[in-house]
Parts: structure tokens; sequence; C-alpha cells
């Protein structure tokens, strides 16, 4: 990472002085380090790394690049740049988490497998501990974890992932599994004991209140995955191991018959108030896909911007919208992948039309200017920040005329 | 089922603005989308919301029904609801909203939605269509399952008219010629012999309107 003191960057709104600020790609692959031993290639799943079988070195098609962090992880050479949760700001953040949070104990959770940590905390019976939430652990490399043994005063590591086949960066799940067991192998022939990493799986699915359902089928017709079926005269019926937890049904179901593990609809509401009284005024709520872009470990959102991050952007539900306008939030913005990079094929694109009806009605009351909706990709880090300064100076216009 | 759409915003709210406590009713039944539970909560929201741009304030309940268009499905679900309830804005189809009325005459309800027609939804190609116009004299057995007195133009049972264009119908080209469809239809079946039957001119009181069936003489109340 390059200092550039002159130039500032922001992320959500705040400014990162003195820090990297130029690279317009998440990942970077550094040509002087590189062996073109291919490990990145073979390992990553979307194919987005490849050697160029003329030169023979190692090319990256950022387009494809969903920023798993899988190559940085894995990279023998550290040949590999990324722009989010490298090792310097992992270690950065650990170091000073470890102060403020007072305890030896690091807890480390992927954000498809809970959306916060009390859940995280009564899966592992601890109390006190250092949290880390990422988007997918399999971009935690190796050297994270002995850091944090050997340099860090870290003595227990517990690590809640995704099931393998629920893994929204496909391999990134597997592969933590693997490291995560020959990780305790040498910590215990260096003599710190068994199982000093615990690693436990959790998949967030939906679940369904049988005796609201009103069989209208939709839920059936919306499934990306075909995990629902409407028999005879039953009940909509879920089969959870085809369940992938991307909430479209939940969003879509006319009765509110259905719920996703973990982003229920009181969860979602009491965030939304508790969110609602913090912030300032024109308050902005982003509803995110977890996906679409990741926050910085060292950010802080401005004073009147807030975040709630789903596990699709199809979980997204109109019901929540209108509650953030009728509790006193001034601008929604809904922020979801581009719709060939949803990790849950159709998540993006239900969302997309599902806004821009909502959009439709809001407009009929003077309000659809307050409503946006944007496809940013971590690929390109500025996207969000961009979309969201936007947002805010159309908004601030639409405030002052109306 | 029967597709209704909601009314713009402001027709409705123009209908609430003189009353403050107005419970609003969903209907589970055949609309599609079901405008269920979901859609009466979003539906209070849009209101409140519009409400305050015109300074006006309401004190919205929701609820839904099983059916709409069921007398007693109506007065078992609604019967305990309608304490200090001024309206029902109901989002069910036109039979939904009367039914509501009848069940319980001196409630003053109001309808959310216009009711369009009898159709068929398409889900994948994200539309409606209008499928039935309730003629009362089903002759889709021998027009290869297609209704032309619906989705032809012109109401023609005898064949196409000859302004067909690229299998459009020349009165709206964004439409099918439905006699095209038929045709086309027969063909692939190997029943085009059907067509040969010249059919007379149609009943047009099949159901002389407003349509009624008795189910049972009613009984008198011992």
């Amino acid at each position: 990472m390059q200092q550039h003191p002159s130039i500032t960057y922001e992320d959500g709104g705040k400014a990162i002085k003195g820090e990297l600020v130029e690279p317009t790609a998440a990942v970077k692959l550094n040509e002087s380090y590189c062996a073109s031993c291919s490990l990145c290639a073979s390992l990553c799943p979307f194919e987005a790394i490849k050697r160029d079988p003329e030169t023979r070195k190692m090319i990256l098609e950022i387009e494809k690049c969903q920023v798993c962090g899988i190559c940085y992880s894995s990279c023998p050479a550290k040949a590999i740049d990324i722009f989010y949760y490298d090792l310097a700001s992992l270690t950065r953040y650990l170091e000073s988490a470890r102060q403020e949070y007072n305890s030896d104990t690091l807890v480390i959770a992927c954000k498809g497998s809970s959306p916060d940590f009390n859940a995280v905390a009564n899966l592992f019976g601890v109390s006190k501990f250092v949290p880390l939430s990422v988007p997918c652990v399999g971009r935690i490399s190796g050297d994270v974890f002995l850091k944090a043994i050997a340099s860090l005063g870290i003595n227990k590591i517990y690590v809640l992932a995704c099931d393998d086949n629920y893994c929204r960066f496909e391999r990134g799940s597997a592969l933590t599994g693997r490291r995560v067991t020959v990780l305790n192998l040498l910590l215990e022939q260096l003599g710190f004991g068994k199982d000093v990493i615990v690693l436990k799986r959790n998949s967030p699915k939906v679940k369904a209140d049988r005796d609201k359902c009103i069989r209208c089928g939709s839920c059936v017709f919306y499934c990306p995955y075909e995990a629902v079926k409407l028999n005879g005269t039953e009940p909509a019926s879920f089969d959870l191991e085809l369940c992938h937890g991307c909430g479209i049904c939940v969003a879509m179901c006319p009765a509110m018959a259905l719920e996703l593990e973990g982003w229920e609809r009181e969860y979602i509401s009491a965030l939304i108030s508790r969110l609602c009284s913090q912030m300032e005024q024109p308050k902005i709520l982003v509803f995110r896909c977890q996906w679409s872009t990741f926050s910085l470990l060292d950010s802080d959102l401005e004073p009147n911007v807030r975040l709630i991050d789903l596990p699709c952007a199809g979980r997204v539900d109109t019901f929540h919208i209108l509650e953030s306008f009728a509790q006193g939030v001034d601008g929604v913005m809904v922020a979801a992948c581009p719709e060939e990079d949803c990790k849950l094929k159709d998540g993006s694109r239900e969302a997309y039309h599902s806004i821009l009806a909502l959009k439709g009605k809001l407009d009929q009351v003077g309000l659809g200017e307050r409503l946006h909706f944007c496809f940013v990709a971590p690929r390109y880090p500025q996207n969000f920040a961009q979309e969201l300064r936007r947002f805010k100076e159309k908004l601030e216009i639409t405030i002052k005329g109306g | 089922m029967i597709v209704t759409e909601l009314k713009p915003l402001n027709e409705i709210l123009e209908l609430v603005s003189p009353y403050f406590t107005v419970l609003i009713a969903g209907c589970d039944g055949c609309t599609q989308p079901p405008r269920s539970i979901k859609e009466a909560e979003n539906l209070s929201r849009l209101l409140e919301l519009g409400g305050r741009h015109r300074g006006k304030k309401f004190n919205f309940k929701v609820t839904t029904i099983p059916k709409q268009c069921d007398s007693h499905l109506v007065a078992t679900t609604l019967g305990e609801q309608l304490q200090g309830i001024e309206a029902v804005l109901s989002l069910g189809c036109g039979a939904g909203v009367q039914t509501i009325v009848g069940m319980f005459p001196d409630l003053t309800v109001l309808p959310a939605q216009n009711t369009l027609f009898i159709g068929a939804e398409d889900r994948e190609g994200g539309l409606m269509e209008e499928r039935c116009v309730a003629c009362g004299d089903c002759l889709l057995g021998l027009t290869g399952g297609i209704c032309p007195i619906t989705r032809c133009a012109k109401g023609l049972l005898n064949g196409p008219c000859g302004g067909c264009s690229n299998g459009k119908c020349e009165v709206d080209a964004e439409k099918d010629c439905a006699w095209y469809l038929i045709i086309k239809r027969l063909e692939k079946q190997g029943r085009l012999g059907i067509l040969g039957e010249i059919r007379p001119p149609r009943d047009f009181q099949t159901v002389i309107r407003p349509g009624r069936i008795v189910e049972r003489p009613s009984q008198e109340v011992k």
C-alpha cells in the first residue's frame, strides 16, 4: 500500500488520510513477487486468475473477481495486494481491538453465517472476546491465525463459517476447514495445546410458519433453488438441504409467513428503530447486500448514515423500507451486486424490480426521490462511497425543495 | 384469478381523508399477488406518508380476510375488529368490497383497488392477461383452449377477420390474433377439422346481469 498524504479517500464518509487511496481495483497482482506457481488460479472459484500460456505470467481479470480473498490468503509469495482485510489492516485491528475488548479470545465469524455476534457468542459459550466479522473466512490466511497467537496475545480462536455447500464464494468455507485442521496440528506440535482454534459451522436458512401460509405459490416461483413445493392441500413445504438462505421468498411472501434465520423481521425492525435514534439529520439508511461492498475495519460512518447488511439484496423487504420512512428516515439507499455477480442467482434482479415498483408508489406520494437503488461491486472499492455521496447530494436538494 | 390494480394513491387518500381510524382489510384469496397482510401494512405506511404531505393524520389498523367474497368468512373475521372503526379500506376486488358492506350495512367500505378482469398470470413473462369474460357458454373445447370471445378484439366465433398481421391483431398490434393462435394450436393437435362446423351467433343472455345462482333456497330461522 502506498502513502499519499495529500489525497483523501472517503469510505462511507470518513476520510482516511495518509493511507492508500488510489487503486481502482480491489485486487492486484504484484508481478515482481509472483513465481507463477498458479496456486491462485487453481483456487479461484470464479476463474478470474489465469496463467497466460504465452507469457507464462498470471493474469487477473478484475471483472470476474468477486474479491473473496482466497487468492490473497493462499499466495505463498505474498504477490497479491488486496484492498480489504489484508494482513496489515487485520493486524492493526487486532492490536487495538485486543485492548478495547480486553480479552485473549478471538472470535472470527463469516458474515454469511450470522448477522451479529450475539448469536455467535451463545454458540461458542463465550461472553468476552475480540470480534472479527469478515465476508468469508476463506480470506483469513494462516498468517493471521499464527500472528494472533504468537504476537498479539490471543490464546483461543473460535471460527464460525458457513457449510461448504452454502459458502457464497464456493471454496472459502472448505478451505477454512482444512486450514484450521493444519494449523491446529502445527500449534499442538509447537506446544500451544490441542484445538487452539475451534471451528463451527452455521448456515442460516428459511423458517416457515405453516399456519400463516395462504398457498399463493409466490415462494415456489421465486426460489432460485427450487427448494419450495406446494403439494396438494398442505402449506408450502421447504427442503432445507436446497435452501441457500437468500431470503427472496421471505421478502416476497404476501402473508408474512416466512422468516430468514438471523435476519428475522423483528430483528430488522428493532435494528431500524435503534439506528434511527442514533442518526442525525438528514437520516440516511442503507440496506446493503453484504457481498456488494465491504466495510473497512477502521472506517466509521458519518453521523447521519447507517447500514443494515443483509445476506442478499433479495432479502430487502419493501415492508422495512416503508417502516424506515415511517420512523423518520429521510432517505433510503438499497445497494445490490450487479445482476451477473449475484451470489444467489436471482436476488439482485428481484430486488431491483421490487424496489422499482415501490419507487413508483412512493412517487405517487411525492417521496420517490427518497429511495435510491444502486448496483455496487467490491472489485471497485470507491463504488459504494461514490453512490452514497451522489445520493446524499441529491437528497439534500430534494429536502430543500420539498 | 381476478386481476386488480391498486388505485392511484392520491385517489385512495381522497377516499380516506374524511376519516381517522381506518381498518385496511387485505384478502388472501385469488388476486395476484394476493393483497394479504403485508400489502395492507405497506399500504398503511404509504398512506400515512402521503397524509403527512397533506397535513392529514390517520390511525390505520390492518387485517386480512381469507376470502373477502365469502360472507361467512367476512363476518367471522371482521366481526371482532370493528370497534371504533370509522371506515374499512378494502384490498379485495369489487366483489369483496360489496360482500363486506353486505355483512355490515352500516359500515363505510372503500375500495383501494380497481377490478380489471379474470385472468392468468404468466410468471416468467411477468404479465397478467385477461383470459375469460364469463360469457356463460364456454366453447374452449372447440377452440383448442383459447377463448376467441375474450382474446379476439372483435369476439369472432368462426375464424379470423383477415386483418391479422404477423400473428398480431389489427386492432391492437401488441396483442396476438386469437384466431391465429387457435388455428396454430388445433393444427398442432391435428384437430383442425373442428373448425369445419360453423357456429351460430352467441347467446348473450346466458347470464342476465347481475348474475345469480341459487345454491339452495334460504331457510327460515326458527
